[in-house]
């Protein structure tokens, strides 16, 4: 490229950065969108610490019961680990409809033939799909769990035996997670949410400086400069790729600050990972903003229409964003081929760091060269359809 | 100088030029009239480059636009029918991002830009954003757009399109200015009093092909009637009885 070429690159470059700073929907998508994602998961995180988190023991939970007080010893047993009893509905129905509408958090029940015996069966209703039903249900569990560890002692230790016999098995459980809580889970959100605003920052930019500027009228004029088609095309994705950086910024400075604030509400919370965590998911994902943006001008160069361009271009966000979705609950690890994959590559490194696993060098390497060599044959793609006779004639 | 030599060109199954010659002298005003469909607009498009032509060749100042567009358009200023500003510019941005396109920059543009601010009598919108503005205040900028790189040669489409008549009766007047100091002039028109009074030299098309051409006077002359519409309206009747009611 020449001194010429490169002087007039920027005189495009430049005006459609300062004509879209001047726009409200540009600077939305870029400033404000992206930081929806990040609160809506700083958000859940931090109603997810106030009701899993915690050391409940030192609280009273409130259990709905029938029948404790055959019971008594059990009953007493609760007691003293914080349980509190209600009477429950009498009738089966009740009770279930109570649970299952969220009225009640469990219902327990104690059959009457449980009188006097050292054995006997206890019922607990619970609706699981609830999570502060979850939380009481555990607990219970964990709590009758123990009585019948206490029990089992006291039979074994009156017939001879040594305490403990009854168990065969002590389970220690360790937890190698970075951050052995919920809060992870969360935490992996962050890479989809993030590519889905990668795909969003600067689709406005796109669509306007393409198909907006021959509906607008105002195309003609621009490509009756002297100038190569694709010099323009250039300079516009180089405009659409900063307002993409900056919402992407915004969106990695937005989740570490929100799940900051939604962990310090409790010590129970493991907090977000440092910021240098961010700022190397910020770097890795500096290809996909590269072929995000080429992607949105090419369907924005060969659509008739700015509406049909932004039907277009509002769904191409889910097809990065699903996949990544879908590695929160099932979380998938590179390998030297999915890594080589555009886009998903970066996915699968982003998911890795998040995690505080160890990220491979050669396949870092290998998404981002997959992914930018994409991005230049996309835009190569898009640059010979603005060449296009009917890029102006359906104008 | 604008040459178009025996330009044609399909749009699918629509012939839209069919063999269109015309040359647009410097120091002239040449009128390009037809009714609409003619082929008008498709022939300025091949001539400023976004067009290619399928047969013939266009020439502007003897550079073949299809072998070498980009120096061809440095060549020229146009201004389209459709204005197309950007509404969050101003209009002096307008002008200095054309400018810079064609370019010039640094202080010689900044001084382009306020001769061409000062002689369009944009001073006082100058700094405005251009959203909002009047439509003569649109063709202002269109046409300082189109003139900021100093071009000899000019494509107007219809450049007093939705004026009033102090506006317009300013285009004419700085039509008249850049006709005197040499310039090759190629307007498009629908209206006749602005043609006669405008025009050197007429070019008429209806469906893509030239139907006669010459001085006013001497299309006056050739139908016998003094009215300039009825002369157009006369010449397509004869080249063209279907289309001959179509307003000009």
């Amino acid at each position: 490229m020449n001194k010429t070429t490169f002087v007039r690159l920027m005189a495009v470059f430049k005006k459609e950065l300062v004509d879209h700073t001047r726009d409200r929907r540009s600077l939305m998508l870029a400033l404000i969108y992206p930081m929806l994602g990040p609160l809506l998961v700083g958000g859940a995180l931090f109603l997810a610490g106030k009701t899993l988190q915690g050391d409940f023991r030192d609280q009273y939970i409130y259990v709905p019961v029938v029948g404790i007080d055959y019971v008594p010893e059990l009953k007493a047993y609760m007691e003293e680990q914080n349980v509190r009893f209600v009477p429950a509905p009498t009738s089966r129905e009740d009770q279930e409809l109570g649970v299952r509408e969220g009225f009640l958090p469990v219902v327990m029940l104690v059959p009457k033939s449980a009188q006097g015996q050292d054995r006997f069966d206890v019922e607990f209703i619970t609706n699981t799909g609830r999570v502060d039903n979850l939380r009481v249900t555990l607990r219970l569990g964990t709590i009758l769990g123990r009585y019948n560890h206490k029990k089992a002692d006291e039979i074994a230790h009156a017939a001879g035996l040594q305490k403990g016999y009854t168990n065969v098995i002590t389970l220690t459980r360790t937890n190698v997670a970075q951050d052995a809580n919920i809060a992870v889970f969360f935490y992996t959100m962050m890479p989809p949410l993030m590519i889905f605003m990668i795909f969003l920052g600067g689709v406005h930019i796109a669509i306007d400086t393409t198909v907006g500027e021959r509906e607008r009228g105002s195309l003609e004029p621009l490509l009756l400069a002297p100038v190569e088609r694709w010099v323009l095309l250039l300079a516009k994705t180089g405009a659409a790729f900063v307002f993409t950086a900056v919402s992407a910024l915004v969106n990695v400075v937005a989740f570490r600050l929100f799940m900051d604030w939604a962990t310090l509400s409790t010590d129970k919370l493991t907090g977000p990972p440092d910021w240098n965590v961010f700022v190397y998911a910020f770097v890795i994902a500096i290809p996909l903003m590269v072929i995000a943006v080429t992607l949105q001008m090419s369907v924005a160069v060969i659509t008739r229409s700015m509406k049909e361009a932004q039907i277009y271009l509002g769904l191409l966000p889910l097809i990065p964003a699903l996949p990544g979705m879908v590695m929160v609950f099932t979380p998938v690890d590179p390998t030297s081929i999915s890594a080589a994959v555009p886009i998903l590559g970066q996915m699968l490194i982003l998911n890795q760091l998040v995690l505080g696993q160890t990220i491979d060098t050669v396949q870092l390497v290998s998404a981002t060269i997959s992914t930018l060599v994409s991005a230049v044959l996309i835009f190569l793609l898009a640059a010979k359809w603005f060449r296009r006779e009917k890029m102006f004639v359906l104008g | 100088m604008i040459v178009m030599d025996n330009l044609i060109k399909y749009f699918d199954a629509v012939h839209a030029l069919d063999g269109l010659s015309l040359t647009a002298k410097d120091g002239q005003v040449t009128g390009l009239i037809g009714p609409n469909g003619a082929g008008k607009t498709t022939a300025f498009r091949i001539v400023y480059g976004l067009l290619m032509a399928d047969q013939g060749r266009a020439l502007v100042d003897e550079v073949d636009v299809a072998e070498n567009r980009m120096l061809a358009q440095r060549q020229l200023g146009v201004m389209p029918d459709v204005r197309g500003l950007y509404p969050r510019l101003t209009a002096r941005e307008h002008i200095r991002y054309f400018g810079q396109l064609h370019g010039s920059n640094g202080q010689d543009l900044e001084a382009d830009i306020e001769d061409l601010v000062h002689r369009l009598g944009m001073t006082e919108f100058a700094d405005r954003r251009a959203k909002g503005f009047s439509r003569g205040q649109e063709l202002k900028v269109a046409l300082g757009r189109a003139m900021v790189h100093r071009p000899k040669n000019l494509i107007l489409d219809e450049p007093t399109n939705g004026l009033d008549v102090m506006s317009s009766r300013a285009v004419r007047e700085l039509i008249g200015e850049m006709k005197a100091e040499g310039h090759c002039i190629l307007i498009s028109s629908h209206i006749m009093s602005e043609v006669s009074a405008l025009c050197d030299h007429l070019v008429i098309v209806a469906n893509g092909r030239k139907v006669a051409e010459g001085s006013p006077d001497e299309l006056r002359d050739m139908v016998g009637v003094k009215d300039l519409e009825d002369v157009f309206v006369n010449i397509l009747a004869i080249h063209e009885p279907q289309v001959s009611g179509t307003q000009p």
